[in-house]
């Protein structure tokens, strides 16, 4: 918070004080105190221009040693306000244009300083996704992942878009200053460069190497951590981030509780909660919530991800030396890439879907979720459409991602739908259920796969695909039903069919959209597109609202979407569904729940298997082999998640049988 | 007619480009035979194809061998009025 100290002006005894500790200042009148300030706590300090002083008591927590005195020590000041209680010591060159709050530590600075009229990354322009420009991102202090991508995706309504940019353009314009901040609690040390940047409360920077034209979002609930060797350049770091360990970072944009570390590189980047990078490279990247990539050789470039696990030396190729970079690919919400996956732009992969092998050939997947994309040797791509959908590995996600939510502080900017069932994807098995049935019923059994947008497909697993979809939807459905007569009951409404309306302020759109981690029906979002063309929302605190507004409304709008699927599907109406309807629904679910569960149990089974055990130990004999895996591995019967699901599956029974 | 177990040997052979004459009865579909995790989905819907029948995911993806899948499939057969 802006500072409500008194100061004063020196007095001769105060400046004859500093004078005696080898203070000097170019005007002593220009230099003020404030009125319990010490003057012994301030020495070999050169004053330029406009100062102010608070007072220095007791002691300054030290990270890497004993506390030391609070003080000013061995500093040229230049324009500054300098709060209470802090500490700034051995600066190289000067601290110049900062206002800095109570009890900041800076030690070992070179130079610190702003230059009138800096922005501190807000404003910059990012080339997301395409690295040939056309879906800039103009980043911004509130930037969230729904904020960039409206700004970023949907260039097919200009007007929406040119009206965003001016609302991001004048937001940003308010970030405009003379003088930087240094939050209060904030810690600085040994970094050769910091400027023009914006560092808020409790901010921890140690050993960066340079610093420019940034902010740094901060709060004592999420301190944001920057470490050595780091150098950034016009980027904004959100509340809990860290960027340590030699990471480059240009034109990007790191979100709340981001990791990015080990020497990675990004330029032209967007991250955002809980992403982490590790090692790697990323170019042009639009990495929505929980992106991770940890392995060396691995470069992302012009993509679109989200809940995206990249293998080592995975790594995509944006151009054919045509006319430039501009092919761009999406990979949608939790998908995985193999150790040296490439993909050649464009590519759009289903939801969940896992990438194996070197594809020089582009292909779309969009209504495939949870398949498996396989680069064969002789350059084809296959897919196994739905092989995913009942692994433990994606169950292990569902459950992991928000449990890893290291979000702390009060303001959480990116709205994140956790869901792995959801209209989205099953909207798309709805869709691709059908493509395979039609391929299923009008191909040659002579012939052995299918083109499928890109893909091949053996034929004979279009009927796979069918199925484990049909177990997708049937379990979703099935589920959404059980668990809304469950919720209604707990609240104390047992009127079924009011259990079972839909809300009259529910939206129901067939297709869903995912906004970098938000899912919405499609007709929400057009509702908000068109609210921001005619300027009804007229401001970036207004769009978020409205955003929250339409996360607050998902249940509802997803039950929209069950009662017209459940239609679809079954070919029943859920708002007429009597109570012996229900009690058979649940029976059902119960049967398919806990077949999908025995089909995870069965992978997970496959984790403990002689195969697996393969290669486990030095040379032992067979005995020895078993008892060197289980030390290891422990057994299928003991591991927690196999615990869990078994757990599950007593509590399906037990929930089917309430409906009884 | 062909009997079931040449039958599973002929896919079987055919998916994982094997001569269906060297396969044995007690060869195991990963070990012996080589087959990924994803053949055995293929070979699932192959021996779906070839029988005229739909067996069970959890159940058919247990069997380890060409004997045990003989004897699944020759089950799944009697079960849903398949002649073999």
């Amino acid at each position: 918070m802006p500072t409500t100290k008194q100061y004063q002006p020196l007095t001769s005894g105060q400046i004859d004080a500093l004078e005696s500790n080898g203070c000097l200042a170019e005007d002593w009148s220009r230099v003020q105190v404030a009125t319990d300030f010490r003057a012994d706590r301030v020495r070999r300090v050169q004053f330029i221009g406009d100062i102010r002083l608070g007072t220095f008591n007791g002691l300054v927590p030290n990270d890497s040693g004993p506390p030391k005195l609070a003080g000013i020590y061995d500093a040229v000041l230049a324009n500054c306000t300098i709060g209470d209680n802090g500490r700034i010591a051995n600066i190289g060159s000067h601290i110049a244009n900062y206002t800095i709050r109570d009890r900041v530590s800076i030690e070992g600075v070179g130079i610190m300083e702003t230059n009138p009229g800096a922005r501190f990354g807000n404003g910059i322009e990012v080339q997301a996704v395409n690295e040939g420009g056309g879906r800039e991102v103009i980043l911004l202090n509130d930037l969230s992942a729904q904020l960039a991508y409206l700004q970023c995706l949907v260039r097919w309504r200009p007007t929406m878009t040119h009206r965003l940019a001016t609302l991001v353009k004048q937001a940003a314009e308010s970030a405009r200053k003379d003088t930087g901040t240094v939050g209060s609690g904030a810690r600085i040390s040994s970094v050769a460069r910091i400027v023009n940047v914006e560092i808020s409360d409790a901010a921890n920077i140690q050993g960066a190497s340079a610093l420019e034209d940034g902010t740094i979002l901060s709060c004592p609930e999420a301190a944001t951590f920057i470490g050595p060797g780091v150098v950034a350049e016009h980027f904004i770091l959100a509340e809990g981030a860290t960027l340590s360990d030699g990471a480059i970072v240009r034109q990007s944009f790191v979100g709340q509780g981001c990791q990015i570390g080990k020497q990675f590189s990004a330029e032209g980047s967007l991250f955002f909660a809980n992403c982490e990078g590790f090692h790697g490279e990323a170019c042009s990247v639009f990495a929505g919530p929980y992106t991770v990539t940890h392995h060396k050789s691995t470069l992302l470039i012009a993509g679109l991800f989200s809940f995206y696990n990249a293998g080592s030396g995975t790594n995509q190729s944006n151009h054919m030396y045509k006319l430039g970079p501009v092919h761009e690919g999406k990979l949608e919400r939790g998908c995985k890439t193999g150790s040296f996956s490439y993909m050649m732009w464009p590519c759009r992969v289903g939801p969940f879907s896992v990438v194996l092998g070197k594809h020089t050939r582009t292909f779309d997947t969009r209504d495939f979720p949870f398949s498996h994309i396989e680069a064969k040797s002789d350059g084809r791509c296959e897919m196994v459409p739905g092989m995913y959908l009942s692994t433990v590995g994606t169950v292990r996600d569902g459950a992991k991602w928000p449990a890893r939510d290291r979000r702390r502080g009060p303001v959480r900017r990116d709205i994140i739908d956790f869901d792995v069932f959801s209209p989205l994807t099953v909207g798309r098995m709805l869709r691709g259920s059908e493509i395979l049935r039609n391929l299923m019923e009008t191909t040659d059994r002579s012939k052995q796969f299918v083109m499928i947008h890109g893909a091949e497909v053996r034929r004979v697993l279009l009927r796979t695909g069918i199925k484990y979809y049909r177990g997708g939807i049937e379990m979703y459905l099935q589920e959404r039903l059980v668990s809304r007569i469950e919720i209604a009951r707990r609240n104390g409404m047992n009127d079924l069919a009011k259990s079972l309306a839909i809300a009259p302020d529910a939206v129901f759109s067939e297709e869903w959209i995912d906004l970098a981690g938000q899912m919405m029906p499609q007709s929400r979002f057009d509702l908000l597109a068109d609210r921001i063309e005619s300027g009804e929302i007229d401001s970036i605190d207004r769009l978020q609202l409205e955003l929250g507004r339409i996360h607050a409304a998902y249940l509802e709008d997803e039950w929209a979407w069950v009662v017209w699927a459940y239609r679809k599907h079954f070919g029943k109406e859920i708002p007429m569904m009597t109570a012996d309807d229900v009690k058979a629904a649940a029976e059902s679910w119960r049967d398919v729940r806990t077949k999908f569960l025995k089909l995870i149990l069965g992978d997970a089974n496959r984790e403990f298997d002689e195969l697996t055990r393969t290669g486990f130990g030095v040379n032992p004999s067979s005995n020895e082999l078993t008892a060197d895996f289980t030390a290891v591995r422990g057994t299928f019967e003991d591991n927690p998640f196999v615990q869990k699901i078994q757990r599950e599956i007593e509590e399906i029974a037990q929930r089917a049988a309430a409906f009884s | 007619m062909a009997t079931v177990e040449e039958r599973v040997k002929a896919v079987t052979g055919q998916l994982l480009g094997i001569d269906p004459a060297t396969i044995k009865n007690e060869d195991k579909f990963t070990i012996d035979l080589g087959a990924e995790s994803i053949q055995s989905i293929e070979l699932v819907a192959m021996f779906e194809e070839e029988f005229g029948i739909e067996m069970e995911e959890e159940a058919a993806l247990a069997v380890d061998s060409i004997g045990k899948a003989v004897d699944f499939i020759t089950k799944v057969c009697k079960d849903q009025g398949v002649d073999v």
